[in-house]
């Protein structure tokens, strides 16, 4: 083994070792000699379209701001310089996995504890129940998780720091993608999968040409070279578009940020109550409540109407305890007059098959009993008539709260408090359903008289009194009077008012929507993932041809770079190697479908593998004659 | 609607499944213990080839440089631990104490080994039938809640492990770490988990986001699992390799943990290897989750109207896709390559347990599926 040969060993070793830690292979040290006078050649203006320098400004790009030098010479920066500093800073690789790192840390608050756009109520209930620690939490924003200050602050840094890295690498890229492979290194030896052969007769130029054609065939960009003693050499990249897929990805999650916000600017969503038989018709005064973005211009919203014609809800009814009374069905059937189309259609909503209609779309999102109660006051007036809707307090067996409120009653105003239980039970755990379903309904009131207070115009929620300034009615004993009724019933009370339960029916609660960013945002999010397969999984790597004359005939040597994660670079080197070998030897009859891609070294007919050095280790020779020939 | 005997039959099956992965592990582990106590009978051994060794390492090293990442990546790479030459750069010792590895797969070991990995393989069959008559039996695929969402994702990783172990036999001696934690899952979700085969809740019906979204999930799951295995793998190699240069420059031996450790790791791939394989599995993981999140968001768009709302369950898988972007992120990023970003890799997947077992159990959400009122 001559001294060069260990050199070159060592060297090659070093680079493997190097590439395993996922840095780029340093070029050896003749071509860092040899780009530095291309960079030369560059800066004088010489027709060189070649950009060399384009991959270590990449990287200097992202990784500048390493503090250490950069911070030592800030003062002679001036003010220019030390806002290019930070902004360097701020764009580099290190500030990206920092700030990313604090977003995933900073979004945990929000599920520790409640948040506000979630559940608003169970927030309240949580910072009245955890005092002044709950309190000094709210002030830092910890109900508000996402739209609080650090953490809006942390993300519009990240996406800054992205643009700022994006732009210039997106530069670089597209120039890069414009210009030819670069050089063939003099060494190639150093490279991966470098695969010697000799081969008898041939010509230097036709085995180029052959190369050449081949590697375009395979999607590699390809250049022949013109070398000293006649040689030519073939150079070639391939795997542009994992660069390409990354910036895509990148740019596609701005894309998705400015969806997001572009939606919440434009885009309104409300609530609505339905009883069964009675109608929607869209416009602001139906709504239960209605939130719009900052952009949104109420006036335009669309003009449609639909009737609720039935709902049905189905509950498990099997022994076992998690199941027993778990919800199986439930289904809105409804029918829509759409002024944008002729006539009316039907049309069944489910909890995963919402209706769109005029660019909004109505989900089913809830639903309970409308219990259709009469009320009458001592005098015998109807006071309240209808189904009123009622409140499922959480159970599986839907006890639901019922509040009617009576303004018009003489000689007192009135108020009904108290349940509707589907599967009613009164026992001593007081009045409770047992399931959801309508097996056994059952109505448990109170009657109260007072003033309700609703005169002094302060806005009041209609489904909640306040019992606490109202006397409720006592039967002749002086008790509260416990009304219980089933459907049919009805019950006159001591003071002469009466309630009569008429019937029961269902109502459902829809959320309507429209977020015109929505596909938007989508498809960003979609090209956002198609940029991150490319950028993942394609690999890009270099691979270079040489083919230099010699006493018995051509010597051909191939290797390759993989500029990335690339398995299967070293395989598909010699598996060219090997075809160009084989066609040339059988170059008096050159056969146009020997051209495999050299992607798929998969050929059909059994050749004879060429003895790379690899596999026969037991010879020194880094070349090999014989077999190929 | 469900049959209760095709139910019945499923459950019985998981039980079966269970019991051969308990021979699995018993198989595995007996190869382990195996492997790490023939470690002093090879010193000997080694000492001899060691000549040799270091003269054949010279030699493969060659001409011809292979990228690390050749060795380790895929099914390409090469199989057997006694021939992987472009394994290079651990020299001398190293090479030469896994060149004897070869020889010793022969004897006992294999004899264990084998049984754990054909317990392991009957056992992912019945594990994949008993999830596909549980399918069958309520007519929907099987991942309505918490005990069906664990058998379905053990289920996979004990495919993807046979699988990938059929080309890369070394891998086979990874199967305690991986029958380990699958069989503890499978006991959680067996004693704690189980319900009765039933229908969905209507907010999962109707939807065929359902077996997107959630079957996507459980690949990620599964993908991140596995990837954790091979992170945690990559970095007590790395460590061993450390502990191993200190106290062989020391002239100390390795001690009562080192040791057999060593002995492990010297039959596995390399840390560049396993670094290499550690990206594969979790740039497949990571597209996964970026497909959970995007088809859980068209989902819960299609469900609620909002497709995003920072519900804890959002919040923790957004908190999963930012740690394994830091990942990607940190083995491009200069300092953090190879080792620190394997941390990051294990961070990712204690977000998954996290959003599996406590998001779903202790804090209450709309995703509260686990069926477990
Ligand atoms: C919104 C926050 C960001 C996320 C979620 C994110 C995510 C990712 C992911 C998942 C990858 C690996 C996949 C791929 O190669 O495409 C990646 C790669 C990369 N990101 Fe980001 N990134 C973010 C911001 C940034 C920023 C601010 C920078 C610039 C400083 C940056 C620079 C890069 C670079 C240079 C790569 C390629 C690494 C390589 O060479 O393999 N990213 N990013």
């Amino acid at each position: 083994m001559t001294q060069e040969d260990r050199r070159a060993r060592k060297a090659q070793r070093r680079a493997q070792s190097r590439e395993a830690k996922g840095e780029d292979a340093k070029p050896p040290r003749s071509e860092r000699a040899r780009r530095a006078r291309d960079e030369q050649k560059d800066q004088m203006g010489t027709a060189s379209t070649r950009d060399r320098r384009v991959a270590p400004e990449a990287r200097d790009l992202r990784q500048a701001g390493k503090s250490g030098k950069a911070g030592a010479s800030l003062p002679k920066l001036g003010v220019r310089g030390t806002l290019l500093f930070l902004w360097r800073q701020l764009t580099s690789m290190q500030t990206a996995l920092f700030l990313l790192l604090l977003l995933a840390i900073a979004a945990v608050p929000g599920s520790l504890y409640p948040q506000r756009n979630v559940d608003a109520s169970k927030t309240e209930q949580y910072i009245s129940e955890h005092g002044s620690w709950a309190k000094f939490l709210d002030t830092l924003g910890f109900f508000d998780v996402f739209s609080s200050v650090w953490f809006s602050a942390i993300y519009l840094l990240l996406f800054v720091s992205l643009v700022g890295c994006v732009i210039p690498r997106l530069g670089v890229h597209l120039r890069q993608i414009r210009s030819r492979p670069p050089r063939t290194p003099s060494r190639l030896r150093r490279f991966a999968g470098f695969t010697r052969v000799e081969l008898p007769g041939g010509d230097v130029e036709a085995v180029a040409a052959r190369a050449a054609k081949t590697l375009k065939r395979s999607r590699y960009r390809t250049d022949v070279l013109e070398e000293k003693g006649g040689a030519r050499s073939v150079t070639s990249e391939r795997g542009y578009l994992r660069e390409t897929g990354n910036l895509l990805f990148h740019v596609a999650l701005l894309g998705v940020l400015v969806g997001v916000a572009a939606g919440g600017l434009f885009q309104y969503r409300g609530q609505i109550t339905v009883v069964e038989g009675e109608g929607f018709s869209n416009s602001l005064a139906e709504y239960d409540s209605f939130e719009q973005g900052a952009w949104y211009d109420s006036s335009k919203l669309p003009s449609f109407r639909f009737t609720l014609d039935d709902f049905r809800a189905e509950y498990d009814t099997s022994s076992n305890e998690h199941r027993f009374g778990q919800p199986k069905k439930f289904e809105a059937d409804v029918t829509v007059d759409d002024p944008d189309k002729s006539g009316e259609y039907s049309k069944t909503l489910r909890v995963n098959q919402p209706l769109h209609v005029q660019g909004t779309t109505m989900y089913l999102l809830g639903n309970g009993y409308a219990p259709e109660v009469t009320v009458k006051d001592p005098d015998g007036n109807v006071v309240a008539e209808g189904p009123i809707i009622t409140i499922p307090s959480g159970d599986t067996g839907y006890t639901s709260q019922l509040v009617i409120k009576a303004p018009d009653a003489q000689p007192k105003q009135m108020a009904v408090v108290g349940f509707f239980l589907p599967t009613g039970v009164i026992d001593e755990k007081g009045p409770h359903s047992e399931f959801p379903g309508l097996v056994n309904p059952q109505l448990a009131l109170t009657v109260y008289n007072g003033d309700l207070g609703l005169d002094d115009g302060v806005p009041k929620n209609a489904y909640q009194v306040d019992v606490s300034s109202l006397t409720p009615v006592a039967d002749s004993d002086g008790n509260q009077s416990l009304v219980s009724l089933t459907p049919g019933e009805s019950q006159t009370l001591a003071d002469g008012s009466s309630i009569s339960f008429d019937g029961v029916k269902r109502y459902a609660a829809f959320d309507i929507k429209r977020d015109p960013f929505q596909v938007f945002t989508l498809v960003m999010a979609l090209s956002a993932v198609l940029g991150l397969v490319l950028s993942l999984f394609v690999p890009r790597r270099r691979v270079w041809v040489r083919a230099v004359p010699s006493a018995h005939g051509v010597v051909l040597e191939v290797a390759g770079l993989a500029r990335s994660d690339d398995d299967r670079l070293v395989e598909d080197v010699r598996a060219l190697a090997e075809r160009l070998a084989d066609s040339a030897s059988t170059a008096a009859d050159p056969s146009p479908s020997d051209d495999t891609s050299a992607d798929s070294p998969s050929s059909d007919s059994p050749r004879p593998a060429p003895q790379t050095p690899e596999t026969d280790s037991s010879q020194s020779k880094p070349s090999h004659e014989g077999p190929l020939q | 609607m469900i049959d209760q005997q095709l139910a019945e039959l499923s459950n019985l099956l998981i039980i079966v499944t269970i019991v051969l992965y308990v021979l699995a592990l018993i198989g595995f582990g007996a190869d382990l213990s195996g492997v790490t106590q023939r470690r002093s009978d090879e010193k000997l051994e080694k000492q001899k080839r060691e000549s040799e060794g270091a003269r054949a390492e010279l030699a493969t090293v060659g001409a011809s440089a292979g990228t690390a990442a050749a060795a380790g990546g895929g099914p390409g790479g090469s199989t057997d631990a006694g021939t992987t030459p472009t394994r290079t750069a651990t020299a001398g010792k190293a090479s030469a104490s896994r060149g004897s590895a070869g020889a010793a797969t022969s004897g006992n070991a294999l004899g264990a080994r084998g049984f754990g990995y054909v317990m392991a393989s009957i056992g992912a069959v019945l594990h994949i039938t008993a999830m596909v008559l549980r399918g069958v039996a309520t007519w929907r695929v099987p991942w309505g809640n918490m005990y069906e969402f664990s058998m379905t994702s053990s289920a996979l990783i004990v495919a993807l492990f046979v699988i990938i172990s059929i080309r890369r036999k070394d891998l086979r001696l990874l199967g305690t770490l991986v029958m380990l934690p699958v069989l503890v899952l499978m006991l959680i979700a067996q004693t704690a988990w189980i319900l009765p085969a039933s229908d969905l809740t209507p907010s999962l019906q109707n939807s065929h986001w359902l077996i997107v979204h959630i079957g996507v999930a459980i690949i990620a799951t599964a993908l991140s699992g596995l990837g954790a295995i091979v992170a945690a793998l990559q970095l007590l190699s790395t460590r061993t390799q450390k502990v191993r240069a200190a106290r062989e420059a020391a002239d100390r031996p390795l001690g009562r943990f080192w040791g057999p450790v060593s002995a492990l790791t010297e039959r596995i791939p390399g840390p560049e290897a396993l670094e290499a394989l550690c990206f594969r599995l979790h740039s497949l993981a990571f597209v996964c989750w970026t497909f959970t999140l995007i088809f859980g968001a068209v989902w819960a768009n299609e469900a609620w109207g909002r497709y995003w709302n920072w519900d804890p369950k959002e919040v923790w898988t957004f908190v999963i896709w930012v740690v394994y972007a830091c990942y990607l992120h940190a083995r491009a990023t200069r300092g953090f390559r190879g080792n620190k970003a394997a941390w990051f890799a294990l961070a990712g997947f204690a977000c998954v347990i996290i959003n599996y077992t406590v998001v779903n159990l202790v804090i209450n959400g709309l995703h509260s599926y686990s069926g477990l009122g």
